[in-house]
């Protein structure tokens, strides 16, 4: 007799931890996986400030995340882009999407992905090099479709309750109250 | 709290970095706000500035660096400033004071054909002239 024996891949469970919430107008979330220590928007940033080529790139897209949205602007519509096409595979609860940070005029190799909740919070995640004319064709395809993958576990949690929005303190927690969120 | 890889990568930013992020955006931003209080549509702002809507389509999503002459359209189809720059004024012996406009003064006199005696009900005496 043979048993199947089905263990469940812990890849897809994740935290949605705190990024930044010390900017004026915008607290900033990112996702970890539960197997490794480093969040999915350090791996980004640390990535890319230890390659030469794209250093400079990545300090301008730090400053223009931590500075402009978080600190001057907060997460208003002009300082993000909608790919509407790129998304329409995700199947969202609302209208919110996937997002490009709106930091890339021309020749800006950077591409950092997010979900934004409200205009003071965002939930960052990992991106890469834009090298092709669409997501699907670009080498941050897997990237891509991983934060597809947590904006789509994240806008479950934020419709059925499992996840809350604390707009007067910027913050989201847990259905409990406490500020563990495990997706 | 702040990531501290992003406190580390911030702190290792050049000043000269940070404000040109911060100036892009500023731009950016303003320029999409004007167009709203004006009720432009991209294809609006395309046809006045005698561009294709893509190219307008680039500046406002940020795909497209800004230059002075691209601004200097703009704020003349637009109407109104998009960036200032800050003028210095002399304050006697005291030093300088940097001054910030929050807009456009119209110095323009409009002409008319006649003069008209102003009022002053302030008389000062005229000065003795020998």
């Amino acid at each position: 007799m043979y048993f199947c024996l089905q263990i469940n891949s812990n890849v897809d469970i994740f935290a949605l931890e705190i990024w930044d919430d010390e900017a004026a107008k915008c607290t900033f979330y990112t996702v970890k996986y539960d197997y490794t220590n480093e969040t999915e928007t350090d791996l980004f940033f640390n990535k890319y400030d230890a390659l030469a080529e794209y250093k400079e790139a990545n300090q301008e897209l730090l400053s223009f995340v931590l500075l402009s949205i978080g600190n001057d602007h907060g997460a208003i519509d002009e300082l993000f882009n909608r790919d509407e096409n790129e998304v329409k595979g995700l199947p969202v609860q609302g209208k919110r999407t996937i997002e490009n940070i709106t930091y890339h005029f021309r020749e800006f190799p950077l591409r950092l992905y997010a979900l934004k909740i409200t205009n003071n919070i965002v939930v960052l995640f990992n991106g890469g090099i834009k090298d092709g004319p669409t997501n699907q064709k670009s080498s941050l395809y897997v990237e891509w479709r991983a934060a597809c993958e947590f904006a789509k576990r994240i806008n479950q949690g934020l419709h059925d309750g499992t996840i809350l929005v604390n707009e007067k303190n910027r913050k989201l927690t847990n259905y409990d109250g406490s500020d563990e969120i495990i997706l | 709290m702040r990531s501290k890889v992003a406190q580390r990568i911030l702190a290792e930013t050049p000043e000269e970095t940070k404000i040109f992020a911060r100036m892009y955006a500023d731009i950016v931003v303003r320029v999409n706000q004007l167009l709203k209080a004006k009720g432009f549509s991209q294809k609006d702002l395309a046809d006045k500035l005698e561009k294709r809507p893509s190219e307008v389509n680039k500046w406002l999503i940020g795909e497209h660096n800004f230059t002075l002459r691209s601004l200097a359209k703009l704020e003349a189809e637009l109407g109104e400033p998009i960036i200032n720059v800050p003028q210095r004024k002399s304050m006697g012996t005291t030093g300088y004071v940097t001054l910030y406009k929050n807009h456009t003064i119209k110095t323009d006199v409009v002409y008319t054909t006649g003069w008209n005696k102003s009022k002053s009900t302030n008389k000062t005496a005229l000065a003795h002239v020998s």
